[in-house]
């Protein structure tokens, strides 16, 4: 029976991010939070794992402690506990720390046979956690996942690659990062969402860590992304649609 | 004081948003332009455990309190008031009834059927000539050795065509006016009940509404609700509760107008700006969003009282007077502010108009509201 | 320090990477270093097009995944310390991208879109975060600076005259614990919208499968490809997955896009975003495909697109 780790992040939901089109700045103050898209499958993808041959599944987050609003969030999705680890200093962590952290917590105090983390995260979409993790932890993994079985001592998947698909096969313990369409998370119930509540949570904070997260990229700039475009706009009648496409032959694009 | 929801209760509110972004907004127009219930999302709503949101596990509810079953209420009007009242009548309606008055066998046998979801609830009190005034019904019940026999008919019951569960209320003893009401659980099995004429309603066309015809029905005299000529009583604090449901659905219709104005004031470019640069659009914006924000705080401190164990009659009649005035007025500002396209089928505001007004009319027209209110506070 | 390493999973994106890494050498003034994958033939090739030295990766049994060649590479790269080290951004760079600089213990920036160098002659990298809506500059402050570089974000260097350099052979790998049990190449398609100078991409506007034909017309006389936004392919399936544009899907460069029905989520306009001229019909004037258009035609698909196809027709003389 698997016991299974599955790694989530609380991060900025970027559709309420507005930007200020003359400085390019972003407006982060209003943003709600949520769980990383990908790592939603993640999570649904241990719990189904479990339903499947039993065992346990346990979510892991990193993140400031304001992210403790994400622990019921993931629970209400079928983990039985969670461990948060928070330090103020973890709000904007680069993904060479996130996986450190993540490491010096599980090998110290989870055993465990499968490690599910999502393609990437919804903010940075870095896609570096998950096999960086892996080798931190001395294990296999693969990558962009779209099925995965269990099969005794190993797991086998098929990642979906931009040449194909290649099945291969791990032993445990074993790390796999999902891709989206591996599954459709469930919505949980309430009584799910009620129970979330209950359920054990352990708080692990920087200094129970012994660890220092060394830097190792500066982000110097974030600004919103432009495109410099003409922004013409026309109407659905003969006369303005001959003009769009007399255009379109000036710019030498259709011939 | 504290206004926040719990963690539990936005977490509820965000499923249901992701819900019925999934399952109900898609097809809501169609339902209703259709009249065609939506059974496969009523299934799906007992997956998710909202058939018997404020009742205990044991009995196969959520185990959640009557707040939360507002939210759910409210979110699913947002997008389809039809599925709203369905929800709302079987849960405050229908299944309350017999939290609050059934013997224990009558709960594990007709409450949790309901609060599972495998059985849909109704509540037959309104006759022909018995609208406002309950007491004046016809209906009656008769003890016939082990059974009752009912007989008479009940209209504009919500739910009727599709319930497996009826509280029924009929005299036992027309002497005694209200005093000789009572109420009763009558399985849609029970023989000589029967479906009559389907209503083809102005708004809320995706609820099944229909006349139940009772004809020498029927049934086991333990499903007396009560005691005989507890029935009016019944009914009224049963339609006290009820009235937070309707407000919660009022105030999902009105949400949905302030948001559908929003986004079309914004997009809609007139005269070489977005309407929402005119003040007369601003003015109707700002008085929909005080409103509504006013109709919340009213719905959500009458369902507080109620889990409260407080008084909650008055709030529950403010609440709603106030949440289904706010609908009908604001969502026909919304249609307004859409101008002709508005009044075009296929837009959402022309849908929220028809469905707004009924939340000013049943479960106690407005002008009972009001009357329960002074009733209150002049007694 | 021994300059600019590239590593490409195949010929076209190591040739990519080259030219990149071959602008930056020169700024530096260092060399440029190449990996080749199993193939002397490839090698000679990467010296042709620039590379001063190209390190011959040993060859893999079947069973071997390519990401077996990371302990071997970070071997290599451990004892002559790069400076910069490119890596194509295919699924399976990025994977041994990430493996590489957790074992160096070094940072990495990922799909990265701009290279420059700044006054310090460090390496400043652009690439996108939130879903394509913000632009995120970063710096490595650890050696070597990595980068993970998506395929087709330069152009490929081409042959140089008299061109010579040092082909280093590496051992084979042993074999890992991950085992390939089966490869299925992706079935391919007579044309790759990558290449298309024309396409024409459907979004949830078009209401019907069956009115597809209508767009493919379109696209047919403006002799251009069908693509699609991610709902169309992966909810859908209207369109093959290879078809969808954005952010996790395909990334293009046509002269021409046009957007029929397409709202303009910022993950799609982050896949057509350098299309050289982006024409977009809508009957929602507020769609945001207008804010990233050149030439927005607000109106029903449905009476704008054929009146569209005939123009063109009329003035190609289709």
């Amino acid at each position: 029976m698997p016991r299974i780790i599955t790694c989530y992040k609380w991060v900025k939901d970027e559709a309420d991010i507005k930007v200020d089109t003359s400085s390019r700045q972003l407006t982060l103050d209003r943003v709600g939070y949520k769980i990383s898209d990908y790592d939603r499958n993640a999570i649904e993808e241990a719990v189904r794992m479990q339903e499947q041959h039993g065992g346990s599944v346990i979510a892991v987050t990193v993140g400031p402690p304001s992210a403790k609003q994400s622990l019921k969030d993931a629970l209400s999705r079928g983990p039985e506990e969670a461990y948060f680890i928070n330090d103020p200093s973890f709000a904007e962590l680069e993904p060479a720390q996130t996986a450190a952290i993540l490491a010096a917590v599980i090998k110290g105090r989870l055993e465990y046979d499968l490690i599910i983390c999502g393609e990437g995260s919804s903010d940075l979409y870095a896609q570096q956690v998950g096999p960086r993790l892996a080798e931190l932890l001395g294990i296999p993994c693969a990558t962009y996942v779209n099925k995965l079985a269990l099969e005794g001592t190993r797991i086998n998947v098929e990642r979906k690659l931009d040449d194909g698909i290649e099945k291969i096969s791990l032993p445990l313990p074993a790390l796999v990062t999902v891709l989206p369409d591996i599954n459709t998370p469930r919505l949980p119930g309430l009584k799910q969402v009620l129970a979330a509540g209950k359920k054990p949570v352990h708080n692990i904070g920087l200094k129970d860590l012994g660890l220092t997260c060394e830097v190792t990229l500066n982000t110097t700039g974030i600004l919103a992304a432009t495109m410099e475009r003409r922004r013409l706009r026309f109407g659905a009648g003969n006369e303005d649609i001959r003009k769009v496409v007399d255009a379109l032959l000036k710019e030498g694009v259709i011939a | 004081m504290d206004f926040r929801l719990t963690e539990e209760q936005e977490l509820l509110r965000n499923s249901v948003r992701e819900f019925t972004q999934q399952y109900l907004e898609p097809i809501a127009g169609e339902i209703d332009e259709e009249g065609r219930y939506p059974a496969e999302v009523v299934a799906k709503l007992a997956e998710m455990d909202w058939m018997g949101i404020p009742y205990p596990q044991e009995y196969g509810g959520a185990g959640a309190d009557y707040l939360s079953y507002c939210i759910v209420v409210e979110e699913l009007s947002r997008a389809c008031a039809s599925t709203g009242i369905i929800l709302s009548v079987h849960t405050s309606l229908a299944s309350w009834p017999i939290f609050q008055f059934g013997t224990e066998e009558q709960k594990k046998k007709y409450l949790v059927p309901l609060c599972k979801g495998e059985k849909i609830g109704s509540f037959c009190l309104t006759e022909p000539g018995a609208g406002t005034d309950a007491a004046a019904g016809t209906t009656t019940a008769v003890l016939d050795g082990d059974e009752y026999v009912l007989n008479g008919t009940k209209h504009f019951i919500t739910n009727g065509p599709v319930a497996g569960i009826y509280i029924v209320f009929a005299m036992t003893d027309k002497s005694k006016g209200a005093k000789g009401m009572s109420a009763f659980i009558v399985p849609r099995e029970a023989p000589g009940l029967k479906v009559g004429k389907h209503e083809n309603k102005m708004g809320i066309r995706a609820s099944q509404t229909a006349e139940i015809i009772l004809k020498d029905c029927r049934i086991p005299k333990e499903n007396l609700l009560g005691q005989e000529g507890q029935g009016y009583r019944i009914a009224m604090q049963t339609l006290d509760g009820g009235r937070i449901g309707v407000a919660a659905q009022a105030l999902g219709i009105a949400q949905a107008a302030l948001d559908e104005s929003v986004k079309y004031s914004k997009e809609r470019v007139q005269f070489g700006k977005p309407i929402s640069a005119n003040q007369a659009i601003q003015w109707m914006i700002a008085n929909m969003a005080t409103d509504i924000a006013a109709a919340r705080f009213l719905t959500y401190y009458a369902a507080w009282c109620k889990d409260q164990g407080l008084p909650y009659s008055k709030e529950a009649a403010m609440a709603k007077l106030f949440a289904a005035e706010t609908a009908s007025r604001h969502t026909s500002k919304a249609v307004q502010i859409h101008g002709g396209y508005g009044y075009i089928k296929g837009y959402k505001v022309e849908r929220l108009m028809r469905d707004a007004k009924i939340t000013e009319i049943y479960e106690g027209t407005s002008e009972v509201q009001r009357m329960v209110i002074a009733g209150n506070l002049l007694r | 320090m021994s300059g600019v390493w590239v590593l490409g999973e195949r010929r076209e994106q190591t040739l990519e990477l080259l030219n990149a890494g071959l602008g930056l050498a020169r700024e530096l003034g260092t060399t440029v270093t190449a990996f080749a994958i199993q193939d002397q033939g490839l090698a000679k090739t990467y010296i042709e097009c620039g590379a001063d030295t190209v390190y011959l990766l040993g060859s893999l049994a079947p069973e071997q995944p390519l990401e077996d060649y990371v302990p071997v590479i970070v071997d290599v790269a451990r004892q002559k310390n790069p400076d910069i080290f490119l890596i194509s951004a295919t699924p399976r760079g990025k994977e041994m991208a990430a493996r590489i600089a957790a074992r160096l213990g070094v940072g990495l920036g990922s799909e990265c879109t701009r290279l420059r160098l700044d006054e310090n002659k460090s390496l400043v990298m652009e690439r996108l975060m939130f879903g394509g809506a913000a632009v995120q500059t970063v710096v490595c402050l650890t050696r070597p600076q990595m980068a993970t570089i998506p395929p087709r974000t330069f152009e490929p260097a081409v042959p140089l005259a008299n061109r010579e350099g040092e082909i280093i052979e590496l051992p084979a790998p042993p074999a890992g614990k991950v085992r390939v049990l089966e490869r299925k190449p992706r079935v391919q398609e007579s044309v790759d919208i990558t290449e298309a100078r024309v396409v024409v991409a459907i979004g949830r506007g078009v209401e019907k499968q069956e009115d597809i034909e209508l767009i493919q017309e379109l696209a047919n006389v403006a002799g251009g490809e069908l693509g699609c936004t991610r709902p169309i392919a992966e909810e859908l399936h209207w369109l093959p997955e290879n078809r969808y544009l954005g952010i996790s899907g395909q990334k293009i460069k046509p002269d021409l896009y046009i957007g029929v029905g397409v709202s303009g989520q910022i993950q799609h306009i982050s896949g057509i975003r350098d299309a050289k001229v982006i024409c977009a019909i809508n009957k929602d004037e507020n769609a945001p495909i207008f804010e990233a258009a050149d030439y927005g035609i607000v109106g029903d698909l449905y009476a704008v697109v054929p009146q569209l196809t005939r123009e063109l027709q009329r003035v190609l003389k289709k």
